[in-house]
């Protein structure tokens, strides 16, 4: 757990200042000189004295004491309460559980500060009402986030474990689910002081809060209003005070929070780098509907640049289906959505070109980029559900693709769309261009992916393991889909996967990935048959087999892209490495029509 | 629409409870609570008073019969007389109501038109120098407590350049420009914070929305950024900006009183202010309700909004 150190250190001044109050060589704060009312700052007083001639300083500096043990008492009670609340009603739920966590929605229905202004009523105001006042306010707040952290950690297999050991339920709290919230619960405690310091000033202001003559910021503030236009400084002094101290709670609430959960801190992001431009004479060779050569990702991370694709190249032709197979983590989807343009912000292309159909999109600017983007080219993602928009009826969804696309809208576009249900096998098409994304089923749903990508056309499709979501018939179906528009409309298909089977049903061509890179590229029926690259092989070997018995894995781990090995990035895992694999990175070797390895030793594999 | 009856079940029984909880509030305090309404400064109150007092309030009646004439009561309209005119309650309250209402409206009305496009163009624009002066100027406009701002508003704006009076109200029937010219500056004080709060909400929801899949699918169809904007980013980012503005509202509902107190403005919440100092329990008892339904019935709105928002929540 990383914590910031300015709000920390800010917090604790002011709260080293409020300890020391007693014994700082100060004056008493509630003696008055009525001849020096409103004497304007002195030596002897700092920053003056008020219509009571008290000295301004003393009473700021004890109003920090009042402001903070107010704060903190209500703060810490209510911790302590919720703790206990949140624990009890967790961990035995039932009827408790309704006592202890569903009850505090109750107090949760009442504004804040009108139950506060409620119970000042009935007991009368003072720090000795407002403290407990202030704690049943905050209470829900423990309650909730102990309760929530209590579930999360009870289910987990270790607890579960001390359990089975035999230990009671005290001592499971407080050895494994205290440790475990004491981040989100100290987070709380930072807000609930915070809020209570604004209520007290707040109230204090009102004259319901701390009694005169007790120094508090809200009641100096209250008083200085009175004489404003004479001493506008006796009403600056508490307010600054006062924001000052919230200011930095806050700073700290928000540094407690980003410390706990990290997860929102966003990463540093690097201002747009532009490619170096195409060297002349490098032109696309004819044919292919897509053509990568040299690809290059990088990405900034703390550890350093990161390079998950590199030297890619690759191509498609029309009608033709390219496969890219690789673990998770090898570049294949990053190699997909560099083409596109959809790179996630913390990647760019440093390296290479891709033509589509001739032109070379990778400098494109992003508006031309933008109409080839559903236009001559079209990607599908992994998972259906979560790459439709919910609010929006799924008609409306491949409208929206025809209209980027079109000169104008009108009624043409609307019966497109349930033409585009129809090919792509949706029953009762125009039902279901009414429906919303969760309310077909995960089949569907990519069906009418397919048909939001389709609608225009394109030259080439990537589909990103487009059937991974899907159980098995309806993958059987989905690839069936693909394979009939690919031949229908003469499409180039980019297939990336991690399913060998699925490679070897619908591809024509298979290019291998590995930590970033192509190790081998080649029709699909000779790499099946004969793999030049003893990844290749291992993939191969450890698709399940048919007979059902157990497939060899292949022993340890993909390199982290910031780990790795200065030789073949495959070595460390190889069965047939030589020294000299660990020397340099191996070259792309063209090993046949069509058909390259990285590996140093292909010919003994031939 | 099951779901829409059973979230209005909810809400009534909450009512319910928050009625009973005012209901023994006064009942559950140690000691009398005629006494302790008629004790000032530790002066035993005249028997006679107290007396009088119990038969007003129905105190000498059974508890249960109390419980159920109040509610009855309640059910009916009547919110009870104050102690300190014998006035039904209801009407100064129905005289104050809209003040207030219109006062939260107002300064909801700034935070939404201030905090929203900041918010956005604030996300669009991440850890660029726009993002971070306004990410610095929403702590600040955090950290500074309602009264603050409200006397501080006073002191430049009315004291020391005398471009608006330092408070009060008018009605708009009688002076049009008067009463927005009143409204604006209390409406300023609530409706700093609030910006802030929505621009900090608008400004992360939107963050996280743009990296959502469906908004790299609107990109990979070719949509246009601006559209892309409108209809993807900001009306999924605009749930919780909702969710937590209406949450802020509801608790302005009694977090007025510090503004109309520095205002002058007679609101609902200055209302219950006088109550609690001439400790007229009956006038107290029901703003608190009044407030707390409006509470109620504004989470209410809350989900239904929810449910226009998002397809999904009907279909929960």
């Amino acid at each position: 757990m990383r914590l910031r150190p300015a709000p920390v250190a800010a917090v604790a001044a002011i709260a080293v200042l409020a300890v020391a109050v007693p014994i700082l060589p100060l004056d008493n704060p509630t003696r008055m000189e009525i001849a020096h009312r409103f004497a304007a700052p002195s030596a002897a007083h700092w920053l003056g004295q008020d219509e009571y001639g008290r000295d301004v300083l003393t009473r700021l500096l004890w109003g920090a004491r009042v402001s903070l043990s107010v704060a903190a008492a209500s703060a810490g009670i209510a911790c302590v309460l919720g703790i206990l609340l949140g624990l009890v009603g967790g961990f035995l739920r039932g009827i408790v559980e309704v006592l202890t966590v569903r009850s505090m929605d109750v107090v949760l229905c009442f504004p804040p500060l009108l139950l506060a202004l409620l119970v000042v009523t009935l007991l009368g105001p003072g720090a000795g009402t407002l403290i407990p006042v202030l704690a049943v306010l905050y209470l829900p707040g423990f309650v909730r986030v102990v309760y929530a952290g209590v579930l999360t950690v009870r289910s987990q297999d270790y607890v579960e474990a001390v359990r089975a050991l035999g230990a009671g339920p005290v001592r499971i709290m407080g050895r494994t689910i205290l440790p475990n919230i004491a981040g989100p619960v100290l987070v709380q405690f930072s807000l609930a002081a915070a809020s209570a310091v604004v209520l007290e000033s707040g109230l204090s202001f009102l004259g319901l809060g701390v009694v005169p003559p007790a120094p508090s910021w809200g009641l100096m503030i209250g008083a200085a209003r009175a004489t404003m236009t004479q001493s506008p400084l006796l009403l600056l002094w508490p307010c600054a005070a006062l924001t000052l101290t919230i200011l930095a709670m806050n700073a700290l609430c928000d540094a407690l929070r980003d410390a706990v959960d990290p997860h929102g801190v966003p990463a540093r992001r690097r201002g747009a780098v532009r490619l170096p431009a195409l060297l002349p004479g490098l032109v696309p060779t004819r044919g292919p509907a897509l053509e990568v050569r040299n690809l290059t990702v990088a990405i900034d991370t703390p550890a350093g640049v990161i390079h998950p694709v590199r030297d890619v190249s690759l191509a498609v032709g029309a009608g033709e289906t390219l496969a890219i197979v690789g673990e998770s983590g090898s570049g294949k989807s990053l190699t997909g959505l560099a083409v596109l343009g959809l790179l996630p912000p913390i990647a760019r292309v440093v390296q290479g070109a891709a033509w589509v159909e001739g032109q070379e999109v990778l400098r494109l600017p992003e508006p031309a980029r933008r109409k080839l983007r559903g236009g001559a080219i079209a990607m599908i993602f992994q998972d259906p559900l979560s790459s439709l928009n919910p609010v929006h009826r799924i008609g409306d969804q491949i409208h929206e693709a025809l209209l980027a696309h079109a000169r104008r809208g009108g009624e043409r576009l609307r019966q497109r769309v349930v033409a585009l249900l129809t090919r792509v096998g949706i029953p009762d098409p125009a039902a279901r261009a009414r429906a919303y994304p969760h309310e077909l089923s995960g089949g569907m749903r990519q069906r009418a992916m397919i048909a939001m990508a389709i609608a225009n056309d394109p030259r080439v499709l990537i589909a990103d393991e487009p059937t991974t979501a899907l159980d098995v018939t309806i993958q059987a179906q989905v690839l069936t889909l693909l394979g009939d528009l690919r031949r229908e409309r003469g499409m180039g298909v980019v297939f990336i996967t991690h399913s060998l089977p699925v490679v070897a049903e619908i591809a024509d061509r298979v290019a291998v990935m590995y930590a970033g890179e192509i190790v081998e590229q080649g029709p699909a029926a000779t790499v099946f048959a004969k793999p030049l690259h003893p990844y290749t092989s291992a993939l191969l070997a450890s698709a399940p087999h048919e007979d059902g018995s157990l497939p060899d894995g292949i022993p340890g781990i993909v390199p982290l892209p910031h780990e790795l090995p200065p030789g073949c990035a495959f070595a460390p895992r190889c069965r047939h490495r030589i020294p000299d694999c660990d020397a340099q990175r191996p070259a792309l070797v063209e090993t046949g029509e069509g058909h390259t390895s990285r590996c140093l030793r292909w010919r003994e594999f031939a | 629409m099951p779901w829409l009856l059973k979230r209005i079940g909810t809400a009534l029984i909450l009512i319910w409870i928050v009625a009973t909880i005012v209901f023994l509030a006064i009942r559950l305090v140690p000691g009398d609570p005629a006494e302790l309404l008629l004790s000032q400064g530790g002066v035993a109150p005249d028997p006679a008073a107290v007396a009088e007092l119990h038969e007003q309030l129905g105190l000498d009646r059974p508890f249960i019969v109390q419980y159920g004439d109040n509610l009855r009561r309640l059910a009916q309209g009547d919110l009870g007389r104050s102690l300190q005119d014998d006035s039904p309650v209801v009407t100064e309250i129905a005289r104050r109501l809209p003040r207030t209402l219109e006062l939260i409206a107002a300064a909801a009305l700034f935070a939404i038109v201030t905090g929203i496009p900041a918010g956005m163009l604030a996300a669009l624009r991440r850890g660029g120098w726009l993002d971070w002066l306004a990410l610095a100027n929403s702590s600040l406009a955090l950290s500074v407590p309602v009264f603050v701002t409200g006397t501080l508003l006073v002191l430049v704006f009315a004291q020391w350049l005398h471009w608006v009076p330092a408070g009060g109200y008018v009605p708009l029937a009688r002076d049009p420009i008067a009463h927005l010219t009143l409204l604006t500056m209390p409406a300023l004080a609530i409706g700093l914070g609030l910006s802030a709060t929505v621009f900090r909400m608008t400004r992360a929801a939107v963050l996280d929305v743009a990296q959502r899949d469906y908004v790299r699918t609107a990109r990979a169809k070719g949509v246009h950024p601006t559209r892309i904007l409108a209809r993807h980013v900001l009306r999924n980012a605009l749930m919780p900006v909702v969710t937590v503005l209406a949450l802020h509202l509801g608790s302005l509902l009694g977090g007025t009183v510090l503004v109309e107190y520095v205002f002058n403005y007679p609101g609902l919440s200055g209302l219950l202010v006088e109550a609690v100092n001439a400790r007229d329990y009956p006038t107290v008892q029901a703003v608190v309700l009044v407030i707390s339904v409006l509470f109620v019935a504004l989470n209410l709105a809350v989900d239904l909004l929810y449910a226009a928002l998002d397809p999904r929540v009907r279909h929960a």
